[in-house]
């Protein structure tokens, strides 16, 4: 477990950021990866998320104060990480990706760092800013995010060993099968739902008789 | 479990004690017999109860003004002598009330047309000019009849001619609205293109301020595929018809209309029948924000009627739900009141509304009768408080807010008004805290930034001092690693060439 959080495993979400391509070529090949590190940069991420949803200054927050639920967004995040690592794995898979699923979980998982980090800086920054200088905090908050999805996009490629173009197949692919995983859940819950009330209602049934 | 019993328990005690002061406090006990909600919307369009601005004082029927029960009245007006007009429409006639609106002063069936009696079919729109001249829309007669007051006959607008209108056009007029150059504005049944808009002189000069048909793409890829066949078939997009009109002493034109979108549901038409109304932060002005999908009271507002009440405030009544919303020049909400129903001091259909003086009166075409709102202290304030701002008196309107933020804690408009005045005075830091309670971040920022000035202006002692210092502390570091490295270096050689 020690080893899964060493300084090194913390240090290389950093270098992946510097070098995104040999680093994620690394991950696949030489184990520098670890995914407790990329959860815990989910986790992270969902709470920057919300602290700048809560706390970044009146001049730049549009959001009413009270639809802010650090819990819910935190695990609507790790669902939604869940959901895309599994599509994602489901479909390369069977369109050759040599990642696995632990690969395709850190590289996501990685790809979140800059957008930690600017989304901290933006919340900061909104704290000077006035109305018509609210162009540096976004400038900052989209730098992250396009950076991120960028990461995410490398890691994919390179973990899977693809092309660009398959890689922009495979993620629209990976989007069409989470809407599938999320149709099966939820009809897998209605099933077991039904099923749960058939025996309760026959339980209460008895327990009337008796 | 226990701690939310407790919760409960507290809540309960502390709504008796709220319920105790509320009717021992007597003076304001009448709020709480209101048979309908007031409350306003906030910025995050939740809805907020409010005080009462305005209280129903009472009703108004024919007989209580010593002539027969009125019939389906459709429309309203107050001259500017302070009389009240009502357009008797099933009883073909046109009742005069006093100020009071207690008594009868006149009753106009007929009128001596060029020697010959003349009589009224379903007046349903009546307006006094600013010349004193009395418009009634004759709507089976198809004409509007220009009286004098004392019910004399003048002249008479009807039949409009012009290449604009359809070949079969049917003048129907509806409502009509007179501004101070005596042109004559008409809501006419089936006139979709707008307002007709008729000369002092009766000649019709065109139409007025067309609302634009909204076809959503959707709509247009139907379209697209349907046959012609099928497209004769389906409805026509037709502009909605204004509903009400009133007319301020500009000359601006105030127009209710239906809006099924509920955003927009007045206009006010410049002279060129351009919309220039202002639209507030949430840029609606469709009455209610929240409403429900189904069921008789569900979808937005329908404004029948409009009342331009001075210094830039207009209210707009509601058919669908019995309210009345009023807005200021900037077009912020500023309080809603009314409510259907049958207790007094609701409507069944109302159909128009006025005001006089510090009253709003709405006439009630299914009760037969006008019902009375008198203002109270808190729909004074706010009146007041818009008022001064209207005439660019901010500073005066600033203890008008304090005593609305006294009674209503969460009002925006009173804390942007109170915030604003903080920001002239200089006091950038209350400035701050108010306007961001009333949710304006334009001047919020303003003030943000002026504070930010003076913050920076206090203590650049201090931050240029430190920066200054780490600046050095960064030379001295850099020349101390330098020296360290040489030294280093110069062991190693010596290691070196020792080896």
């Amino acid at each position: 477990m020690k080893g899964l959080f060493s300084k090194d495993k913390w240090k290389y979400a950093f270098y992946t950021v510097s070098h995104p391509m040999d680093a994620y070529y690394e991950i696949r090949h030489r184990d520098r990866g670890s995914v407790p590190v990329a959860v815990v940069l989910v986790m992270l991420f969902s709470f920057s998320f919300s602290i700048n949803r809560m706390a970044a200054s009146f001049v730049v927050n549009n959001v009413y104060p009270l639809s802010v639920n650090a819990l819910t967004e935190l695990i609507a995040v790790l669902l939604l990480y869940l959901l895309f690592c599994v599509g994602n794995w489901s479909i390369t898979c069977l369109m050759e990706g040599e990642g696995r699923l632990k690969d395709i979980a850190i590289a996501v998982g990685y790809a979140l760092t800059p957008i930690i980090v600017c989304y901290n800086i933006a919340t900061i920054v909104s704290q000077f800013v006035a109305a018509d200088e609210e162009a540096f905090y976004w400038v900052i908050l989209i730098a992250g995010i396009a950076y991120g999805l960028l990461m995410m996009l490398m890691g994919i490629m390179q973990v899977h060993n693809y092309t660009l173009g398959k890689t922009l197949v495979t993620i629209f692919l990976t989007f069409i099968a989470m809407f599938i995983i999320i149709f099966i859940v939820l009809l897998f819950v209605d099933l077991i739902t039904q099923v749960y009330s058939f025996f309760y209602s026959i339980y209460q049934e008895l327990i009337y008789r008796m | 479990m226990k701690r939310r019993n407790r919760m409960k328990k507290l809540t309960a005690s502390l709504f008796t004690a709220a319920v105790l002061t509320v009717t021992v406090g007597g003076a304001d006990a009448y709020a709480e017999e209101l048979p309908y909600d007031t409350y306003n919307y906030t910025y995050w369009e939740d809805i907020a109860l409010t005080p009462a601005a305005y209280v129903p004082t009472g009703t108004v029927t024919g007989q209580s003004v010593g002539t027969t029960g009125f019939a389906e009245p459709q429309d309203l007006c107050v001259s500017p002598d302070g009389l009240v007009y009502v357009a008797d429409t099933k009883n073909n006639r046109i009742v005069v009330l006093n100020e009071n609106m207690t008594e009868t002063i006149r009753v106009i069936e007929n009128f001596n047309r060029d020697g010959a009696e003349d009589g009224f079919d379903a007046p349903t729109g009546v307006c006094v000019s600013e010349h004193m001249e009395l418009y009634i829309a004759d709507s089976n007669h198809k004409r509007i009849v220009v009286l004098t007051p004392e019910g004399e006959f003048i002249k008479i607008v009807d039949n409009p001619q012009s290449e604009i209108l359809e070949d079969n056009f049917d003048f129907i007029p509806l409502k009509v609205t007179v501004d101070y150059a005596d042109r004559v504005y008409v809501i006419a049944k089936n006139a979709f293109e707008g307002i007709l808009v008729f000369e002092s002189d009766g000649q019709f000069t065109g139409y007025f301020g067309t609302i634009d048909v909204k076809i959503t793409l959707w709509e247009k890829f139907w379209k697209r595929l349907a046959s012609k066949e099928e497209r004769s078939k389906q409805q026509l997009y037709i502009p909605t018809e204004f509903t009400g009109i009133d007319i301020d002493s500009d000359g601006f034109v105030y127009a209710s209309n239906i809006d099924s979108d509920g955003v927009q549901g007045v206009r006010r038409l410049n002279p060129k029948g351009e919309d220039v109304i202002q639209k507030g932060e949430n840029e609606n002005l469709g009455g209610d924000l929240i409403v429900g999908m189904f069921g008789t009271y569900a979808g937005p507002s329908e404004f029948t009627d409009v009342t331009y009440r001075g210094k830039g405030i207009y209210s707009l009544l509601d058919r669908k739900r019995g309210r009345i919303f009023t807005y200021d020049r900037e077009g912020n909400l500023l309080y809603i009141f009314g409510g259907l129903g049958s207790q007094e001091g609701t409507f069944n259909t109302p159909v128009a509304i006025e005001s006089i003086g510090d009253q709003i009166i709405v006439l009630d075409a299914y009760n037969s009768s006008i019902v009375k709102f008198g203002e109270t202290e808190y729909g004074s304030l706010i009146n007041d408080a818009v008022g001064l701002r209207y005439d660019g008196d901010e500073t005066q309107a600033i203890s008008k807010w304090q005593q609305v933020l006294k009674l209503d804690e969460n009002n925006e408009l009173a804390n942007t008004g109170i915030g604003k005045a903080y920001l002239t005075a200089g006091d950038n830091e209350a400035a701050m805290k108010y306007l961001e309670l009333g949710m304006n971040r334009k001047y919020y920022s303003i003030a943000w930034k002026r504070h930010r000035n003076e913050i920076l202006i206090e203590n650049i002692n201090v931050i240029m001092t430190v920066v200054i210092i780490l600046i050095i502390l960064n030379i001295v570091y850099k020349k101390l690693l330098k020296q360290k490295i040489m030294e280093k270096r110069q062991e190693k050689g010596q290691k070196g060439g020792l080896a």
